[in-house]
């Protein structure tokens, strides 16, 4: 008797969370994977069609493009952010200066919400009254309005506003990392006259291998990921020049809201969703088993 | 740059790179909380992460509470359940069956929905809390016991008050989550502006109906919005970084 009523007890304190993981975290993806299948604009009817979907992603450009683009966004921002928050992470464990203010400036682009940076960068980088125009215009740097956000730069502009704001973030991982490395084995480097490059080369970068490895996984999946930012900034515009993945994915769900002209296709979205999850998960995948080998040869 | 051009004309700021404005405009904030709504935007902002807060701790702790202390059948597949939310994300697509749903239940008029699915999401919580329920010893619940406490009378009395160096992190987390929040509430406020949080209103100023753009009141609402979050961030510098160096963001 005991024993069940303490039975009930537990699961009557798990249900709510239980009950909203089920609700709105398993079964929506179920809903999606199912209407991979379907013909569904979301109204009228929904009709099974199989594979269709995909045989039409294959030969949809504006996927493919939006592919490219993330592939190019992603690898943008992973090469400059991955070694300048490491360089940054060992000046700040250092010693420098004011490190407190170093790392709360670093530190602040992440507690932001990233519609709110993309808004003020949208400020600075506009073409016709932006900041950082008026600026270069001011003491002559260009003779004309560089079109930050037109179809030659956006990209540029873009992975610039990414790499602002992952910095901070990539930098405090490092830091900890660097805390966990011994101190005597930079002692007994100095004691055998490394300068302070070699130090870098032969201790740090190897000592930190694991958490480089998490980092850059984190790295990969969070920017293939990302189109906050990038929606309210460009939209995906001009001319698909920064659609990214998720952000196709988006507007085919919801075009209202973001002006496309695309029109709403739930099934044909939940399909390129599911593509696009496939994709990621396969990168990541690559990644990691590419990257434990570089370890074991170590 | 933002904060200084923020208390700036608009004519100033489109005209020239003066870096200290001529005139002091504290209007602007005047202007950006009544005329561009601020301040509508602010209380469902405020409510939003608040309630979205409270609801992801009291879900995530009593779960975390039952998961750590109690035997019972089915607690590997919990624990699963909640590992595989955090790692099964499939991004947007998700975000139209939680709508149709919350259309369904009429939920879609309120920002209620918006609420519900952020404490759905609350599987790194409920990990995090179950690190703080581990170091609290079982001899303390074991005594409550003995003493005629009920499970649920040693949660409030006695886990509870012992959790709170855990609450107040994850805490943090969670009303940043809710603060940041762009897409959920842009979704769910397209047919109702008076429900659009500070995050959905600002980067609606936009795509402002007037002709010119209204960068100054952009600015003022930008740094309204960057505010309160400094102000926990600068108030709570040691735990946010914890918390954040264990998080996904970039």
């Amino acid at each position: 008797m005991i024993k069940w009523r303490t039975q009930l007890e537990n699961y009557g304190l798990l249900l709510p969370s239980f009950f909203l993981t089920l609700v709105l975290g398993i079964y929506p993806v179920l809903w999606a994977i199912r209407y991979m299948f379907y013909d569904y604009k979301g109204y009228g009817k929904e009709i099974f069609i199989g594979f269709d979907n995909f045989v039409r992603l294959w030969s949809d450009d504006l996927f493919w493009n939006a592919v490219w683009n993330t592939g190019i966004y992603a690898g943008g921002k992973i090469i400059v952010t991955i070694p300048l928050s490491l360089v940054l992470a060992v000046l700040l464990n250092k010693g420098l200066k004011g490190r407190q203010i170093w790392r709360a400036i670093y530190f602040m682009p992440t507690v932001i919400s990233s519609a709110v940076i993309a808004v003020v960068f949208y400020i600075i980088f506009n073409s016709y009254n932006g900041l950082l125009n008026q600026f270069l215009l001011k003491y002559h740097v260009i003779s004309g309005s560089i079109d930050w956000l037109g179809p030659k730069y956006a990209m540029l502009t873009v992975i610039i506003v990414a790499i602002w704001g992952a910095i901070g973030n990539y930098m405090l991982l490092f830091l900890a990392g660097l805390q966990n490395i011994p101190g005597d084995l930079y002692e007994s480097a100095d004691i055998d006259g490394a300068n302070s490059f070699q130090k870098f080369w032969k201790i740090t970068v190897p000592m930190l291998g694991p958490v480089l490895q998490m980092i850059m996984m984190l790295a990969i999946t969070v920017s293939l990921k990302g189109y906050e930012s990038i929606m309210v900034l460009t939209e995906g515009g001009p001319v698909g020049r920064t659609e990214v993945m998720y952000l196709y994915v988006y507007k085919l769900l919801f075009p209202v809201s973001t002006g496309s002209v695309l029109i709403q296709e739930i099934g044909y979205g939940s399909a390129v969703g599911f593509a696009t999850a496939l994709i990621v998960g396969a990168v990541t995948g690559i990644y990691f088993f590419v990257s434990k080998r570089l370890n074991q040869i170590y | 740059m933002t904060l200084l051009g923020s208390f700036k004309t608009n004519m100033e700021l489109a005209s020239g790179a003066t870096i200290l404005p001529k005139h002091w405009m504290f209007t602007n904030y005047g202007e950006a909380w009544e005329k561009a709504k601020f301040s509508a935007y602010t209380w469902n902002s405020l409510f939003v992460s608040g309630a979205s807060t409270v609801g992801t701790l009291l879900v995530a702790s009593l779960a975390g509470y039952v998961v750590d202390r109690r035997e019972f059948a089915g607690k590997r597949l919990f624990i699963l359940m909640q590992a595989s939310t955090m790692f099964i994300s499939i991004g947007a697509v998700v975000l139209r069956p939680q709508f149709e749903l919350m259309v369904k239940l009429h939920l879609n008029t309120s920002l209620w929905g918006v609420i519900l699915i952020l404490v759905s999401a609350h599987a790194s919580t409920f990990f995090i809390l179950l690190g703080f329920f581990k170091a609290i010893p079982r001899e303390l619940d074991e005594a409550a016991n003995l003493d005629g406490c009920s499970f649920l009378g040693i949660y409030g009395k006695i886990i509870l008050p012992l959790l709170k160096p855990g609450l107040g992190v994850t805490a943090l987390f969670a009303f940043r989550t809710g603060w940041n929040e762009y897409i959920l509430p842009l979704v769910f406020t397209m047919n109702n502006p008076k429900l659009q949080t500070l995050t959905v209103g600002l980067t609606n100023l936009r795509y402002g109906n007037s002709a010119a753009m209204q960068t100054h009141l952009m600015l003022a609402g930008a740094c309204l919005s960057m505010l309160p979050i400094l102000i926990v961030y600068v108030f709570a510098n040691k735990s946010f970084m914890q918390v954040t160096a264990g998080s996904v963001k970039g």
